[in-house]
C-alpha cells in the first residue's frame, strides 16, 4: 500500500506562524484600543455580558479570542477558541485565506463576499466586531496599507492618528 | 465587467412553471418516491380560493396527507413543532409550501423536525448543523416577490426568548420551485407592485454588490428585464397571465441571483425601516432602491449603468452615453415608482414620508429615523454594500429617502 501516497493537511509552518503571531499582536491591539479608542470602548460596552469573540481559521488554525471579563474589562483571552463560550465566532475556510486577509491582499469585505470568511453567532453582533477589528487595523496598519483593508480611511482627528495610535502599538506591545 | 478570481453559485431547485404547473406536483412527488404530501399555507391563501386550486390540480394524482392552512404572519417555533407533529400523525412523506416568506420559512423548519427527528429546532442553526438531505419540499410561491422558494434560509422566530433565528444550509434548498401563473393572478395591485419591487431590488442589488458572479449576473439582468417589461402592464391589466408568469418568474430568478450574491444597503436600510416601523419589505425596497445606486455610484457606478438595457430597454441604452447611463438607470427606477404612484391612486409610496398604514397615519415618522439608522448597524447585509455606511450615512440616507429627494454627492463620503 506504500504507493498511495496518504496526504495531510497542516504543514507551510511559516505561514502558520506568521499567522500566529499577527493574531497574537491583533487580539492585544484589540485590548488595548478598547481601553484607549473611546469608539472602540462604546462598542464594547453596547455588547452583551461577558461578550467573547474568535477569529479563527478552519479546521484547526490558528486562532484568536478576545472577550469582556466579568467587570466588562476586554481582554485578550489567548488562542483556543474551545475554552470560551462565543457569542461570535469569524471563521476562513482555511488558513489561506486567513493569509490572505492578515497579509492585507483582502478586506474583510471581499472576504465574505468570496465566501471565505463566514459567521456563527448574533449578527448585529458580528458586525460590531467587524467595526472594531477595521479600527484596530487603522490603528496598526500604514495609511496605504489599511486602505486595502477596509472600505472607507476614516478621517480621524490628529490626536487619534498619532497619540492614541502610538498608545494603542504600545499597549499592544506590553500588553497592558 | 469584473470577473471575480473566486466565486460560489449553488441551485439545485428544479423550477417547473407554466400556466398548468401545479398539475405536475404528483408526478415530480413520484419521482422523488413520495405519495403522502402534507400541505402547509396561510389563511390569505386559502381564502382567497388558491389552496382549492392546488388542491384541485393535485387530488387526481395523489393522496394528501394533511393540509394545516393556519401559518400566522411571522413564524415560530411552537408553530413549526405543530406541524411537525401533524405531518408524522398524518404519515405524510413530502411537503408542499403554499405562500409567502413566512410559509416558506415554516415548511422548512418543519421539514428539519420532520427529517432529523426531535423537537428542538435550536439543535441545527450553526453551520453545518443539517448533515444530509431532508424530505421533498416542494415551493409554491403565491406572490411574485421574495424569492424564497429557491433560497437556502428560512427565519424562524422564537417568540419566547424574543429572538429572530437564522437557518442556512443547501439541505433547506426546496427540491421543486412550482410557479404557476393561478398563484398570482389575483393579487391586489399594491402587493404586486412591491414584491415585484423586492424582487427589483434582489435583481439589482445582486448585480450592484461585492459579491457579484456571472452566473448570478445572468439571473439578476433576465429578472430586471422581466420586470421592466411586464410590472406596468400587470398592474393595468391585473388577469394578464403571461404577464404574472413573467413577474413570477423574475422574482425566482433574482432569488437565484441574490441567495448566491447576496443583498446591500437597501436592504440594510429596508429591514431596519420594516423591523422599527413594520413597513411592507417591498415598500421599503421602491422607495430605497434609487437611494442605494445614488450612494455606491462612485463605486458601482460601472455595473449599475449596465443595468440600463435591461430596465430602460435598446433605444434609451444607446441614446445615453456611457458616463450618464448610470444616473439614467436611477432616473429609470424614480420614474417607474412615480408610474405606479399613479396607477394605484396615490398608495404605492414615492418615499418614507408617505408610507400610510392602514389608518391612514403616517407609517415612519421622521423623529425614529436616528433610531432606524442604529439597528441598521446590526444587519448583515452591510458587508456586501460597496461603499462603507457609518451611522452618519445612513441618517444622511434615510432623511434623503423621508423627503424624496435626491442624495446630495457632496455628502457621500467616498472611500
Ligand atoms: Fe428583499
Amino acid at each position: 500500500m506504500n504507493d498511495f501516497r496518504e496526504i495531510t493537511p497542516g504543514g507551510r509552518p511559516f505561514t502558520r506562524m506568521y499567522l500566529n503571531v499577527m493574531l497574537w499582536f491583533v487580539g492585544r491591539a484589540v485590548q488595548a484600543a478598547a481601553r484607549q479608542d473611546l469608539e472602540v470602548k462604546r462598542e464594547f460596552e453596547a455588547l452583551p455580558h461577558r461578550f467573547t469573540f474568535a477569529l479563527t481559521a478552519a479546521p484547526d488554525g490558528p486562532s484568536m479570542v478576545v472577550g469582556k471579563d466579568e467587570t466588562g474589562r476586554v481582554k485578550y483571552l489567548g488562542r483556543r477558541p474551545g475554552d470560551y463560550p462565543l457569542h461570535v465566532r469569524l471563521t476562513l475556510k482555511s488558513m489561506e485565506a486567513l493569509f490572505l486577509l492578515f497579509t492585507f491582499r483582502e478586506s474583510t469585505a471581499t472576504a465574505t463576499a468570496r465566501d471565505r470568511l463566514y459567521v456563527e453567532g448574533g449578527l448585529p453582533e458580528a458586525c460590531a466586531v467587524v467595526r472594531i477589528l477595521d479600527i484596530v487595523q487603522v490603528y496598526l496598519l500604514p495609511k496605504p496599507v489599511a486602505k486595502l483593508a477596509i472600505k472607507r480611511y476614516p478621517r480621524w482627528r490628529l490626536k487619534r492618528h498619532t497619540w492614541d495610535r502610538a498608545m494603542v502599538n504600545l499597549r499592544a506591545v506590553i500588553g497592558y | 465587467m469584473r470577473l471575480p478570481d473566486y466565486y460560489e453559485f449553488c441551485c439545485r431547485v428544479k423550477i417547473v412553471a407554466g400556466h398548468d404547473a401545479l398539475e405536475k406536483i404528483p408526478a415530480l412527488l413520484g419521482a422523488l418516491h413520495a405519495a403522502r404530501p402534507m400541505i402547509i399555507t396561510d389563511r390569505g391563501v386559502a381564502g382567497a380560493g388558491l389552496l382549492d386550486v392546488v388542491v384541485g390540480a393535485l387530488q387526481d394524482g395523489i393522496v394528501i396527507g394533511a393540509v394545516a392552512d393556519e401559518v400566522p404572519s411571522d413564524s415560530d417555533f411552537k408553530v413549526v413543532r405543530r406541524l411537525a407533529k401533524v405531518y408524522q400523525q398524518k404519515d405524510c412523506d413530502a411537503i408542499v409550501a403554499v405562500g409567502g416568506g413566512s410559509v416558506m420559512d415554516t415548511a422548512k423548519g418543519v421539514n428539519i423536525l420532520v427529517s432529523e427527528g426531535g423537537d428542538d429546532l435550536m439543535a441545527f442553526t450553526g453551520a453545518g448543523a443539517l448533515k444530509k438531505r431532508l424530505k421533498p419540499l416542494v415551493a409554491v410561491p403565491t406572490t411574485a416577490g421574495t424569492g424564497s422558494e429557491v433560497t437556502l434560509v428560512a427565519v424562524i422566530a422564537d417568540h419566547e426568548k424574543n429572538l429572530k433565528i437564522p437557518f442556512t444550509s443547501y439541505f433547506l434548498l426546496p427540491d421543486i420551485a412550482v410557479i404557476d401563473s393561478r398563484m398570482t393572478l389575483t393579487l391586489p395591485d399594491v402587493i404586486t407592485s412591491q414584491t415585484a419591487m423586492d424582487a427589483l431590488c434582489h435583481a439589482v442589488e445582486a448585480y450592484t454588490c461585492l459579491a457579484k458572479n456571472p452566473v448570478s449576473d445572468a439571473c439578476a439582468l433576465e429578472a430586471i428585464s422581466l420586470i421592466a417589461g411586464n410590472l406596468l402592464k400587470v398592474m393595468k391589466t391585473p388577469a394578464d397571465r403571461d404577464g404574472r408568469l413573467a413577474l413570477a418568474t423574475a422574482a425566482t430568478l433574482a432569488g437565484m441571483a441574490f441567495s448566491n450574491s447576496m443583498v446591500g444597503m437597501v436592504h440594510t436600510l429596508g429591514h431596519s425601516v420594516g423591523a422599527v416601523c413594520q413597513v411592507p419589505h417591498g415598500t421599503c425596497m421602491a422607495v430605497l432602491l434609487p437611494y442605494g445606486l445614488e450612494y455606491n455610484m462612485h463605486k458601482n457606478g460601472e455595473e449599475a449603468g449596465e443595468l440600463l438595457f435591461a430596465l430602460a430597454g435598446d433605444a434609451v441604452f444607446a441614446r445615453t452615453p456611457r458616463d450618464r447611463r448610470a444616473k439614467q438607470t436611477v432616473a429609470s427606477i424614480r420614474a417607474l415608482n412615480q408610474d405606479l404612484y399613479e396607477v394605484t391612486g396615490g398608495r404605492h409610496p414615492r418615499c418614507l414620508g408617505e408610507v400610510t398604514g392602514p389608518d391612514g397615519k403616517i407609517r415612519v415618522p421622521r423623529a425614529r429615523l436616528p433610531e432606524i439608522a442604529r439597528v441598521a448597524l446590526g444587519d448583515a447585509s452591510i458587508f456586501y454594500n460597496p461603499e462603507a455606511l457609518d451611522e452618519d450615512d445612513l441618517l444622511m440616507v434615510l432623511e434623503a429617502a423621508w423627503e424624496g429627494i435626491p442624495l446630495d454627492p457632496a455628502r457621500i463620503r467616498k472611500g
